[in-house]
């Protein structure tokens, strides 16, 4: 099987740089669900974890926010930290630059991290901080990076977050290093995050098969290893088109081939790993790839033969929103898992057409409209199982309808071999826990049965 | 004693959250409501996905999606759509508009909006009121206590078109504050109808987050105190308010109404309970209930029996201001060394509480509290804890790392006691694991 590269995606959506005809869609008042910019931002940088991530604003933003993403470290930890500049009524009224220089101050001299990311939000946004003179001036005068972020939520979607961080990293970060002279270069990859050490299983993978990793931009980073990203020989964007454009620019400014690929399902590893090794043109590195995934793929069809026995033909109503709905329907195929709902709300029109290559005829499409709509989906089509992310998990066990959490808050990784038949696994106990039918059963005193004397 | 703030510019690992977050909690106790928040679409998807996280329950929560160009041209017409949008596909019971810091700074004015609105599209028999919470002043608390009152302010008028109001003297309201958890607003109206009066708590939590299957999902909130009932709780003869941050709200029932109302800082501890039990037994003449006798001495017995684990011990609490005051009455009981108190901002009852304590965040709790054997705050400080060496004990909000934290009780004798046991086996787990790797490195 060789290896095709596709290079027939157009650029529509928030993902390209320029969006052609369908930006990122307005959010409806009224129902609108997900998060904003600023989000986004955070979720694409947060995983650079030595560096520190300020937030410029009243407390709300940071607040509410960190630690509430499943992205692991292998090490440091300082973008665990909650940083805010915590603004009050004066601050907002008189300016908050001074309380930002200090922050920036009070952070590099007590923490030394190699970078320190600076975000906007809606407020300080609106009364006109002048940001990025601010961390310019701090930069210069400590002597590391201080990267402004500008992503206040405001602006848009998530996904335009995501794409708004990337831009940060082209502008201040990508570039501005050099990696040490025998470090074998190889392979960006962008856009996956370390949910749940996802990209640990990647990475084994990939080391296993002799292709290494150059920068991981950005799960499990250190700030260091994305200012050489531009010294890889192949940019791999991981299912996220938010980031095909920092992959787009990448190939113009610095001649990296790039590829969209997924981890989800053992083809589409296979294909990944496979696409890796003919873009770095390397014969040897693809006799390698095709000796390893057909070792795995292999033993990983021995080892899912009793969960497919159970997940045969049993139904799953998917919603992530974005972009891992495609990934995951080829996933959940190899398992024998019909989809027959998707969500298609924050998908672009690209990633709709992957869908439909991917499922067949009868699967509904659902567009919009939360909760209530994925309920119906589930009902007229008497799903078994509702693959969703967190917001929606209590939403299913209100309904009494297993459930398995997809999205970046969750605590299991999916991601390649190991990652199909971890998720053939809790597909499996969570369909066969006893619950369901208990949670099903009346009490004995409501059974309309008269007590027989 | 002394209100202190560490100097530093930038808060490091908060405990705040938004105010609008504090809001949002409040309408969940309330039947079929829907909180809107007017701000931009993370400030209500960041609120529901923390709530989500804490009570693993769905959150009704909806959101203006203001995005830049409505800010400047016109975040009311967003507003407006939004409004639309949720009469007529949910119709709400309750709405309650919650402005942010978006619009604060902004300068939009929703508050004449809503009126008009109001006016034009004849909305009866539903209670739609807007609250300002921007969340660069007060956190979580506040936002709460502000929601409750605005929404008793909406009552009151209301109301005050129907004429005269009748007193029932055998009817309590009840208004319990952020920190109670559904299990403890259950507690407390389970001890006050203990005395024979019925009581209506405002809003009512333990019947919509304490989890039920009664319904199945709907995107508005299911369980909490219904419309009807709020309007009865009116006529109530007396207002229990549970924590300093609701004696506002109790206060607007005395001044429109002149209901009378009387303020418990907290239900937690030995005394505390004692004091509410005996207020309640004063005013209904009943005797206090056999039952929590009983509890009362099983709380003193398992205080005795757990004096020996915190003898020697010192405890940093970091939490929002009435439960720091709360927690910190039920630790002086304990006979625990306080190390450090840090509240969230500063409010009345923290001034004036008799220890020092200091305004700030996790980092501060971390600094002050270095050497400390109990951490007691929300999940965020699991991190700082283990970095001090410290046994950490899950309080507050938002509470991530147990399961059904959100339906353990702290008020009354009962209460007291679980949280002493958990706060000793603790400890004691923790002696164990330092026994045992003081073995391993020998």
């Amino acid at each position: 099987m060789d290896p095709v590269r596709k290079v027939d995606f157009d650029s529509e959506a928030c993902g390209s740089q320029t969006p052609k005809s369908k930006p990122c869609p307005r959010p409806k008042p009224g129902e609108a669900a997900g998060g904003c910019s600023f989000d986004g931002a955070q979720i694409t940088l947060l995983p650079i974890m030595d560096a520190a991530h300020l937030v410029h604003g009243p407390i709300a933003c940071a607040g509410n926010s960190w630690e509430s993403r499943g992205t692991l470290s292998s090490g440091p930890s300082l973008s665990q930290y909650g940083f805010a500049t915590d603004l009050n009524d004066s601050d907002i009224i008189f300016g908050g630059e001074k309380k930002l220089k200090e922050s920036i101050d009070y952070i590099a001299g007590r923490f030394a991290p190699p970078a320190i990311f600076v975000y906007s939000t809606c407020v300080t946004a609106l009364i006109g901080e002048d940001m990025d003179a601010v961390c310019k001036e701090a930069g210069d005068r400590l002597g590391i990076p201080v990267i402004p972020v500008n992503s206040p939520g405001f602006v848009g979607s998530k996904n335009l977050g995501n794409r708004l961080a990337g831009d940060a990293l082209l502008q201040y970060v990508i570039g501005t290093g050099e990696p040490e002279p025998e470090t074998p270069l190889g392979v960006n990859l962008i856009g996956e995050y370390n949910i749940a050490g996802e990209m640990w299983d990647i990475e084994k993978l990939m080391n296993s098969a002799g292709i290494s990793v150059t920068s991981r931009i950005t799960g499990d980073a250190r700030y260091q290893e994305i200012t050489w990203a531009h010294r890889a020989r192949v940019n791999m964007v991981v299912c996220s088109r938010a980031l095909l454009g920092l992959a787009r620019e990448m190939e113009s400014r610095y001649g990296i081939p790039f590829f969209e690929g997924s981890f989800y399902g053992a083809k589409e590893t296979t294909y990944s790993l496979r696409q890796m090794a003919y873009l770095m043109n390397d014969r040897e590195m693809e006799r390698r790839v095709d000796r390893l995934t057909e070792r795995e793929e292999s033993r990983l069809a021995q080892d899912l033969r009793p969960y497919r026995k159970i997940l045969k033909g049993k139904k799953a109503v998917l919603y992530t929103g974005g972009v891992k709905s495609w990934s995951v329907i080829s996933a959940l195929k190899e398992l024998g898992v019909q989809v027959v709902g998707v969500g298609t709300n924050k998908s672009t029109e690209d990633d709709v057409r992957r869908i439909a290559d991917r499922v067949g005829d009868d699967t509904e499409y659902i567009p919009e409209g939360g909760a209530s709509r994925i309920l119906k989906t589930v009902r007229e089509r008497k799903a078994d199982i509702m693959i969703a992310g967190g917001r929606n998990m209590y939403v299913a066990m209100k309904e009494q309808i297993p459930f398995i959490d997809i999205n970046q808050e969750r605590h299991k990784a999916y991601a390649g071999y190991e990652g199909l038949l971890r998720l053939a696994k809790e597909l499996t106990y969570s369909l066969a826990n006893p619950i369901w039918k208990l949670a099903a059963s009346s009490a004995p005193w409501d059974k309309e049965v008269p007590y027989d004397r | 004693m002394t209100v202190n703030k560490r100097k530093k510019p930038a808060s490091v690992n908060p405990i705040k959250t938004g105010q609008s977050l504090g809001a949002v909690l409040a309408l969940q106790g309330c039947y079929r409501a829907m909180p809107l928040i007017h701000g931009s679409q993370g400030c209500s998807a960041f609120p529901k996905a923390l709530l989500t996280r804490h009570f693993r329950e769905p959150i009704a929560v909806q959101t203006s999606a203001l995005q830049e160009m409505d800010v400047i041209f016109d975040a009311n017409r967003n507003l407006e759509e939004a409004l639309n949008i949720v009469l007529s596909k949910h119709r709400p019971d309750i709405i309650g508009i919650i402005g942010t810091e978006l619009t604060d700074v902004a300068g939009v004015d929703y508050a004449t909006m809503l009126k008009s609105y109001k006016r034009e599209r004849n909305l009866r028999g539903g209670l739609a009121f807007s609250v300002v919470l921007p969340d660069f002043r007060g956190s979580l608390e506040s936002g709460f206590s502000g929601a409750v009152e605005a929404m008793i302010d909406e009552m009151i008028q209301q109301a005050g078109h129907r004429g005269s109001r009748t007193v029932n003297t055998r009817q309590i309201t009840l208004l319990p504050g952020s920190f109670l958890t559904p299990a403890d607003v259950m507690e407390l109206k389970e001890m006050i109808s203990a005395f024979g009066f019925e009581v209506i708590a405002v809003p009512d939590i333990s019947t919509s987050l304490s989890g039920h299957l009664l319904t199945g999902f709907s995107p508005l909130t299911r369980g909490g105190v219904p419309l009807d009932s709020m309007l009865q709780s009116l006529q109530s003869g007396l207002t229990i308010a549970v924590g300093a941050s609701m004696e506002r709200p109790a206060r607007r029932l005395h001044n429109a109404l002149g209901t009378p109302y009387k303020v418990f800082s907290g239900a937690m501890g030995l005394k505390a309970s004692d004091d509410l039990l005996h207020f309640l037994h004063q005013i209904s003449g009943e005797p206090v209930p056999l039952r929590y006798c009983w509890q009362r001495e099983n709380l003193l017995d398992s205080m005795l029996d757990a004096h020996f684990q915190f003898a020697g011990m010192s405890v940093v609490t970091a939490l929002e201001p009435d439960h720091l005051h709360s927690v910190s009455g039920w630790l002086e009981e304990l006979g625990v060394e306080q190390k450090a108190l840090i509240a969230s901002y500063e409010t009345p009852v923290v001034a004036g509480m008799e220890r020092e304590v200091w305004i700030g965040d996790m980092d501060d709790a971390e600094v002050l509290g270095k050497d400390a054997d109990l951490w007691i705050s929300n999940s965020h400080g699991m991190a700082g804890a283990a970095r001090i060496g410290a046994a950490f004990m899950p309080a507050g909000f938002p509470v991530w790392n147990e399961l059904g934290a959100y339906m353990s009780a702290s008020v009354g004798y009962r209460g007291a006691m679980d949280w002493t046991n958990k706060a000793g086996n603790l400890l004691m787990q923790r002696e164990a694991g330092h026994r045992e790797s003081s073995i391993r490195h020998r």
